[in-house]
Formats: structure tokens, sequence, C-alpha cells
């Protein structure tokens, strides 16, 4: 069983150097995709340091200047993920192949003890294709998943690939908050 | 990460901008002249906490919802005394102690969990399944 845990980690860090390989391959090392995230960097930076500066204040011209900037980072920001998709449709469908050949060979094997009873809207996933009624049993699929989520992220981190926080606040933000012009 | 060569002048400690984040991040009261770097010492920080609470709950062995109780509460505490008593951070300066608070949570908490599992299932269940 714990070679099996062990494998499962190994797994998901081949995976995770794999899947980052070929995104960069298909996208970081692009030559429009590097300068659009500089763009949004930027952008992103200089909208956030003017909102701190003039958040209060009710100067319809600069308002009007923030309401343009972050129109312009609404649309470089649209053209990022329009570069990236193409290649995550691509390297999903790869991983969604690799995923199911993993979980046909872990099928109905319990590949650890979870040291917690888990609740019930989790025990669809860490119970899957198992045997028996005992819930701490952990299937491959709940152990990937886990190890995907750490190992994943911390990879992007540390190669420099992962989004800056500036960009993606301000992303957020402009999902979230409704357009300007309605207001 | 990047250095910077400016001497912190308020006399408050005497570590030098040019030391390397993670220097800074071990003196108390240091300057942190750029978020995302200080917000990045949080982040590893919580990784590494992750991995390590994770050994010793499975060591223990530590069972039950009790485990990932305490592994939120210490978690959450040790940075929060991290931010506000070590190194003295205006804490609205990063958009309130709700964005310091969850930097990096989920990622150290899959983190926890794979750590806590693995251990618990190596050192405490006989191989039979």
């Amino acid at each position: 069983m714990w070679s099996d845990s062990l494998l499962i980690v190994f797994i998901s860090i081949c995976t995770a150097f794999l899947g980052e390989g070929l995104t960069w391959i298909l996208v970081y090392r692009t030559e429009k995709y590097q300068k659009l995230k500089v763009e949004v960097e930027r952008q992103s930076k200089k909208l956030e340091k003017r909102k701190e500066a003039h958040g209060d204040s009710l100067d319809k011209q600069h308002k009007k200047k923030i309401e343009r900037e972050e129109e312009r980072l609404k649309n470089n920001n649209r053209d990022l993920s329009l570069v990236k998709m193409k290649s995550m449709f691509a390297i999903g469908f790869a991983f969604t192949a690799l995923l199911s050949m993993f979980n046909s060979i872990f099928d109905g094997r319990v590949v650890a003890k979870l040291p917690f009873y888990p609740i019930s809207w989790i025990q669809g996933l860490s119970h899957r294709n198992l045997p028996g009624d005992d819930y701490t049993d952990c299937s491959f699929i709940f152990l990937y998943i886990l190890c995907t989520m750490s190992i994943r992220q911390n990879i992007q981190k540390l190669l420099g690939f992962a989004p800056s926080r500036a960009a993606s606040k301000q992303g957020g933000a402009l999902f979230a908050a409704p357009p300007a012009q309605f207001k | 990460m990047a250095s910077k060569s400016k001497q912190v002048a308020d006399g408050s400690n005497k570590v030098k901008l040019q030391d390397s984040a993670w220097k800074r991040a071990l003196v108390a009261n240091a300057e942190w002249p750029d978020k995302e770097e200080f917000l990045d010492v949080i982040y590893w920080m919580r990784q590494a906490m992750g991995i390590i609470l994770g050994l010793f709950w499975g060591l223990l062995p530590m069972k039950g919802f009790v485990g990932l109780l305490l592994f939120v509460l210490v978690n959450a505490a040790v940075i929060y005394f991290y931010v506000n008593n070590f190194q003295n951070i205006d804490e609205e300066e990063y958009g309130g102690l709700w964005e310091i608070t969850k930097e990096g949570f989920m990622t150290s908490f899959a983190g926890f969990l794979v750590t806590w599992i693995i251990i618990y299932t190596g050192l405490h269940i006989a191989d039979t399944l």
C-alpha cells in the first residue's frame, strides 16, 4: 500500500513537470505570450497604484482614466487567455487520457488509509471504485488530486510561471465588478 | 528574489535591504519594500509548515477531524504571530489580515494532507490490503 502511495506522489511530480514543460513549449516561450504577460503585469501594477492614490476621490477625470486603463487591461487579459487556451485544451486532452490510464491501473486498489473520516461529499472521490464500506480507504484519484494541488502550484511558483498577484487580483476584480459604464 | 542595496535608516533593526528575503524573514521588524517578496515568504513558510505538521501528525499518529482542525488553527496562529508580533507588519498594506491568512493556504493544506496520509499509512497501517 505504501509503495502505491509513493508511486502516486512520483506520478504527480512527473505529470506536473510534464505539464509545465509542455505549456512552456507551447505557450510560455512564445514571444506573444511574454509580451502580453509583461504588459498585463505592468498595467495591473499601474492600475493598483492609481486606485490607491485616487481611490476615494470623486474627480471625474481620474475616474475616466482608471476606467480606460481597466478596459485596456481587460482586453490584454482576454488576449492572454486566448493565447493560453489552445494549448491548454491540447494538454487537457492528453492528461485526461493519462489519468484514465492510471485510473484503470489502480482500479479497485486501496492506495492509502485516511487518518480521518471524510465528510460525505468527499467520500465519492476518496472512495471511488473501491469495494467495501470502510470510508477511510483512500482511492487513487483522491490522493492524486491532493498531490497535484500541492505539487503543481509549487512547481509553477518555483519556475516562475505562476501569474503575479497584482495581475490575478486585478483580473479577478475585473470579472467580479459590474461594467463601469453601467454604474 | 530581488535584492536591494539601501540601508535601513530607522534603527529598529540593522538588517541591510541587500540581504536576501530569506535572511530578512528571520529577523524581527525587517523592512519589506516589495510586498510581493513578503507574501512569497509567507507562501513558502506555509508550504514548509504544511509538510512539517503533516510529518508530525503522521508520526504521532494524530487521527480524525481534530487533526484537520488543529492544522488550520496552528497554521493560522503561526502566520498571525509572525506577521503581527515578529515582523510588525501593517496588515492593511496587504489588503487586510484575510489576504495574508489565505496566502498559499490551499496549497499548504493539500501538502499537509498528502504528508499526513502517506506517513500515517506507511507507519501505522499493516500492509495487508
